[in-house]
């Protein structure tokens, strides 16, 4: 088990040496049970620091964050920044380290396995209990979770209530990190994505009507990519909506801009820039599974990740993110890649 | 502004004209966006349509021109230079192919008409966003480094030296002259291999324009084509060369013996050493290795003997830089190492023994004085056994390849020996015998035949020693039976590997090696002698197996290839180079992991490109997650707005 | 579905290999359809998956990549990069539903005018049945 004691310890001890500039982990939020990301950055607030089923961001997101405001100050504190990772995040962290987006000293890292378990799918908790009389959520025995609720315990077997992707998990505990809580425990996952198998059993046809229903609700605000830790680019190449129009910007270098892709959700323009955003994470997507969570419309996102992660690994033997040394998928290379597919 | 243009639609007579209505395609892009001035004409390429060209471009201040007619690969060149003489920038002018890709291969005149148009109107909307650009200067150092020096590299560097260019040459070794000096008689004319090459060595070392470090290593190479700066570092030799008189009384003196590399093992050397007497250069190395003591004087017996005091144990390293436009890489081969044949006994029975050492046996100079003696017991073998293809043409264990030369010096070998030994037996275990070269396939045929040297088709399972008798197992396939051979000698055909010094090399020079670790040369057909690298060369072995005749040959086309770049005043390279977008770069390197020619690097945590190395394949551009690399005037714009216009176009 | 469809195709050809095999039907005088418009680009590893996309987007009904033989390349290996981001997009088109058939890869040398040829006629047959391409196309 995690002692989450032992987190605020460490976590106390790097802020009170003054070794971190802050340390990015899990709080309880203001709607009570379920945990939020904190940036701590007093000793006397470290308390504050939960470990438990509804920790479910990926921090790594802050750790980019921070990165991008760090290059607009003019003297920014220069110490390394702790952070919480779980397996799935720590794959994350070895992304960024792999892409030079940071570097290994920059970031502290407090792994924590998942107990043999995973985090939380708030929907699927609350088909089964109203929310607001649930007091507390926390692992318990075999990769069940409890939910403490008017102080009785209901144990649920994690099918019913873990996040898909937990389920889905093969590397329930960090693969990078200088501390570590917890114990690592391999998780067989019986079906790496049983969504997936879901598609690729359908008929072109229902494939086709299944991702046009879904994507037609999309509506392109964008909370997939900027809760994305690996959309971290200054400018979307689909939709550079932060490419700032000034007085002096001239018609040719507006002209300039490619449109791609038309800025309203049509379902056409939805269908490429899902599949631009598929195909830029191949090899990179760490499946956190943080686009689906914060869908507005209940798009399974994660359906067109995963099969590219799942196709990453079948023809060329590659998982994101387990090696920050390694080249990325698309530069390299291997003289026996399939090529089956070539006339 | 948007830019004026003018589109020339050429009939090429009725090659074009007779599948495509040029006057349809003319009309139809007077009225595309952006389009000036069209006018379709017979023959564009004649000099009337040239002129028609030139006329225009003034008459109608055209910025662009995009001419439709045949294949780039054709005319490309004519027309840019025409719309240059008019004063426009070359990269402005653009060829849309709608002979090869349209005219030729289609026969109904509407459709062919109708994709004329789109192919047309797709290489206006390219041309709009062209930049006008000139091509990169690069000043050229006059200077080559050749590394290696063997056959390969004594060739280069006198070829190179005689073109009046001056020439570095470094050997790690402390004589130039490589395995060919080891050799006996060379096939298929059976010159004295010293002979021929000794005088080569002596003009090298006298050659004004060539300036040699023997003993010395490269260390570290930075820069590009034409701007080279090497490191070398000078191993002590802890003789001075210039006091040294060649009196040889320092190895008479020396108590220490060791191997000789030179006779590979069949002899010793004294830890002070000349590797042979026509060493080039003529002087003595000490090993320090072997040497028992220079800190503390140990020994000192060779510093007291030397009367002209050339021995100075207090020499040190020394790296000496030099700049240099381009590099030969000559690094030529080592034998297969001896581990890796157990089975044939090589390495633990005296008489089993690999090429290079029968080479020493057959040579007038080597431990025998050219008498073939085993080893052993100083014995004449009267029944020898080759075997070829040890540790090539074997994937599943040792090496893939074919070492090539081995089945002609095998046959040379064998009919050396019955030159030697009148009376004896020589059997060649073969598995294919491949002898495509000049008078070598009747070289094999007449040691076979005229001097009855047994040829087995069928692999050796195994050497053994009984009785004072190599036993030799084996299988002739032809026959179908198993043989067994009580030899006197074994003569085993290593592989050849490449220098063990080339993996380090090719890191330094940032040159790639094949699957083999061979240097990879920059096209299997068309650009055989140069590297992935531009201004990096390769010669001899160090590319693949090959025999002498090859290896000179390579020789003087790498030095060919490095006169076309010093020969001139400046490089000029094509302006169609990436470029870097910085406010989009994030610094990933992915670009940097794919550039087949390392043409960028991060700097600064951003992507940068030297352009006289880029040659603009793009594929960079299409790793970039983010867009922020590019190719000039093949940009994702224009790609995309080709696309818009191939397709018909979106309102 | 209209079987008197034609069928749209863009093929971006390298210009060293597919390229030059295409000029090379046309120097013999090969005859293909003339659904497919072509667009040369220095090598095949300079095909961004987003130029395909894009290409179905502004109305494609098919488009080809193709370059240069393994080992052949110009550039040394950009085709074997190709092949890798290609292979990926080959298996996520036909998961969201678009037919196998609309994007295809080959290997065409210089000398191939012939293979060329024989490419472009099975695309245009094959995608002649499926009608126009509406999944990814823009429609304002």
């Amino acid at each position: 088990m995690v002692e989450v004691e032992k987190i605020r310890e460490e976590a106390r001890r790097l802020l009170q040496e003054g070794q971190v500039r802050g340390v990015i982990g899990y709080v309880r939020g203001p709607q009570g049970v379920w945990a939020v990301p904190a940036m701590i950055r007093n000793p006397e607030d470290v308390d504050r620091l939960v470990w438990n089923p509804t920790c479910v961001h990926n921090l790594v997101l802050f750790v980019v964050e921070e990165k991008k405001e760090q290059a607009r100050q003019k003297e920014p504190d220069k110490r390394p920044l702790a952070v919480v990772v779980k397996g799935c995040d720590s794959r994350a962290i070895n992304v960024l380290l792999q892409e030079k987006f940071i570097e290994r000293e920059e970031v502290i890292l407090l792994g924590v396995s998942c107990e043999n378990s995973g985090v939380v799918d708030k929907k699927k908790l609350l088909n089964l209990v109203p929310s607001q009389k649930i007091e507390e959520i926390v692992y318990g025995n075999n990769g069940h979770i409890v939910a403490v609720i008017d102080g009785e315990r209901r144990v649920f077997p994690p099918e019913e209530v873990l996040a898909d992707r937990c389920l889905e998990c093969q590397a329930n505990f960090p693969v990078v990190y200088d501390h570590f809580f917890g114990e690592k425990i391999k998780k067989e996952a019986i079906n790496t994505s049983p969504g997936v198998d879901k598609i690729e059993k359908m008929r072109l046809e229902e494939r086709r009507r299944f991702w046009e229903e879904e994507l037609s609700r999309c509506l392109r605000c964008y909370a997939c990519r900027s809760v994305c830790p690996m959309c971290y680019c200054t400018e979307c190449v689909v939709d550079p909506i932060s490419f700032a129009v000034e007085p002096t910007t001239t018609a040719e270098e507006k002209a300039k801009k490619i449109k791609w892709i038309e800025k309203s959700p049509l379902l056409s323009e939805n269908f490429v820039y899902h599949l631009v955003r598929a195909i830029h994470l191949a090899g990179r997507c760490v499946d956190c599974g943080e686009c689906e969570r914060v869908c507005p419309e209940d798009i399974p996102i994660r359906l067109l990740n995963k099969k590219l992660e799942r196709e990453a690994w079948r023809l060329f033997n590659y998982v994101a993110g387990m090696d920050s040394q390694a080249p990325s998928l698309f530069s390299t290379f291997k003289e026996t890649d399939p090529e089956d597919f070539i006339r | 502004m948007r830019k004026k243009i003018g589109v020339f639609v050429c009939h090429c007579g009725i090659n074009i004209a007779g599948t495509v209505d040029v006057k349809k395609v003319a009309q139809e892009l007077s009225e595309f966006p952006g389009v000036s001035y069209t006018v379709d004409y017979v023959y564009m390429c004649s000099d009337p349509g040239q002129n028609l060209i030139i006329q225009k471009i003034k008459e109608e201040k055209l910025d662009g021109v995009v001419v439709a007619c045949c294949s780039p690969n054709l005319h490309e060149t004519t027309f840019r230079r025409a719309a240059q003489s008019a004063g426009l920038n070359p990269y402005e002018c653009e060829i849309a192919n709608i002979r090869e890709q349209c005219s030729w291969v289609h026969k109904d005149k509407d459709k062919a008409t109708e994709k004329a148009i789109k192919i047309t109107k797709g290489i206006v909307e390219k041309l709009r966003w062209n930049e006008p650009l000139q091509p990169i200067k690069v000043p050229v150092t006059k200077r080559a480094l050749i590394i290696g020096g063997g056959i390969a590299g004594i060739q280069t560097a006198l070829d190179l030296a005689n073109s009046d260019i001056e020439v570095v040459l470094v050997e790690k070794n402390p004589s130039i002259g490589g395995h060919m000096i080891q050799l006996s008689e060379t096939f298929p004319t059976l010159d004295c291999s010293q002979c021929i090459l000794t005088p080569k060595m002596v003009e090298v070392s006298k050659h004004p324009k060539i300036k040699l470090y023997t003993y010395s290593e490269v260390q570290e190479v930075t820069g590009y084509v034409g701007n080279f700066q090497a490191k070398i570092l000078k191993k002590p030799r802890y003789v001075d060369p210039d006091k040294c008189t060649l009196c040889d009384e320092c190895t008479q003196v020396c108590p220490v013996v060791v191997p000789n590399e030179f006779d590979l093992g069949l002899t010793g050397r004294k830890a002070i050493y000349i590797p042979f007497p026509q060493a080039i250069p003529a002087t003595y190395t000490l090993d320090i290795e072997a040497c028992p003591g220079v800190l503390p004087i140990a020994c000192g017996k060779c510093w007291d003997v030397c009367e002209p005091k050339a021995i100075d144990f207090d020499m040190k390293p020394e790296i000496v830089e030099e700049k240099v436009g381009a590099i030969v890489v000559a690094t030529g081969y080592d034998l297969y190492d001896k581990k890796n044949m157990a089975e044939y006994g090589y390495g633990k029975y005296p008489d089993v023994l690999d090429g290079l050492q029968f080479e020493r046996l057959l040579s007038a100079s080597g431990p025998t004085r050219g008498k073939i003696l085993r080893p052993s017991d100083h014995k004449e073998p009267k029944e020898i056994v080759f075997i070829q293809c040890v540790g090539s043409r074997d994937p599943e264990l040792h090496n893939k390849y074919c070492s090539k030369i081995c089945c002609m010096y095998t046959a040379k070998h064998a009919k050396l020996y019955k030159h030697h030994v009148h009376d004896g037996q020589a059997y060649v275990f073969y598995i294919d015998i491949r002898a495509g070269g000049k008078g070598y396939e009747e070289f094999v045929n007449r040691t076979m035949e005229e001097e009855g040297v047994l040829y087995l088709r069928g692999k050796v399972s195994k050497v053994f020693e009984e009785n004072g008798k190599l036993v030799v197992w084996g299988v002739d396939t032809l026959a179908g039976q198993d043989i067994e051979i009580r030899a006197d000698m074994v003569v085993l055909a290593m592989a050849i590997r490449p220098s063990s010094g080339a993996e380090k090399l090719a890191k330094i020079l940032k040159a790639a090696q094949d699957t083999d670790g061979f240097f990879a040369e920059a096209h299997p057909k068309l650009r055989p002698v140069e590297s992935l690298t531009a201004g990096v060369f390769l010669a001899g072995v160090a590319q693949a197996p090959k025999d002498i005749p090859d290896t000179v040959a390579q020789a003087g086309g790498a030095a060919i290839k490095v006169v076309s770049i010093l020969s001139q005043p400046e490089l000029l390279h094509s302006p169609l180079v990436a470029q870097v977008n910085e406010h989009l770069c994030t610094g990933c390197s992915m670009c940097v992991d794919v550039c087949p020619f390392s043409a960028l690097s991060i700097v600064e945590g951003k992507a940068k490109v030297n352009e006289v190395l880029c040659e603009g394949c793009g594929t960079c551009a299409a790793t970039c997650l983010r867009s922020a690399i590019e190719v000039k005037n093949l940009t994702h714009l224009q790609v995309h707005d080709m696309l818009t216009a191939s397709l018909g176009g979106l309102k | 579905m209209n079987s008197e469809h034609e069928p749209k195709i863009v093929a971006f050809l390298c210009k060293w290999c597919s390229s030059a095999g295409s000029d090379m039907a046309g120097v013999s005088r090969l005859e293909y359809p003339s659904n497919v418009i072509p667009i040369t680009v220095m090598c095949s590893g300079s095909v961004s998956p987003l130029y395909i996309l894009s290409a179905f987007n502004l109305g494609a009904d098919g488009v080809l990549v193709s370059g240069c033989h393994p080992g052949d390349c110009h550039y040394i290996k950009g085709n074997m990069y190709a092949r890798r981001r290609m292979a990926l997009l080959k298996e996520l088109l036909p998961y969201i539903g678009l037919e196998p058939e609309r994007f295809q890869m080959s290997w065409v040398s210089a000398a191939e005018g012939l293979k060329f040829t024989q490419i472009i006629k099975e695309f245009v047959k094959q995608l002649k049945p499926l009608g126009p391409q509406t999944q990814l196309r823009r429609s304002l």
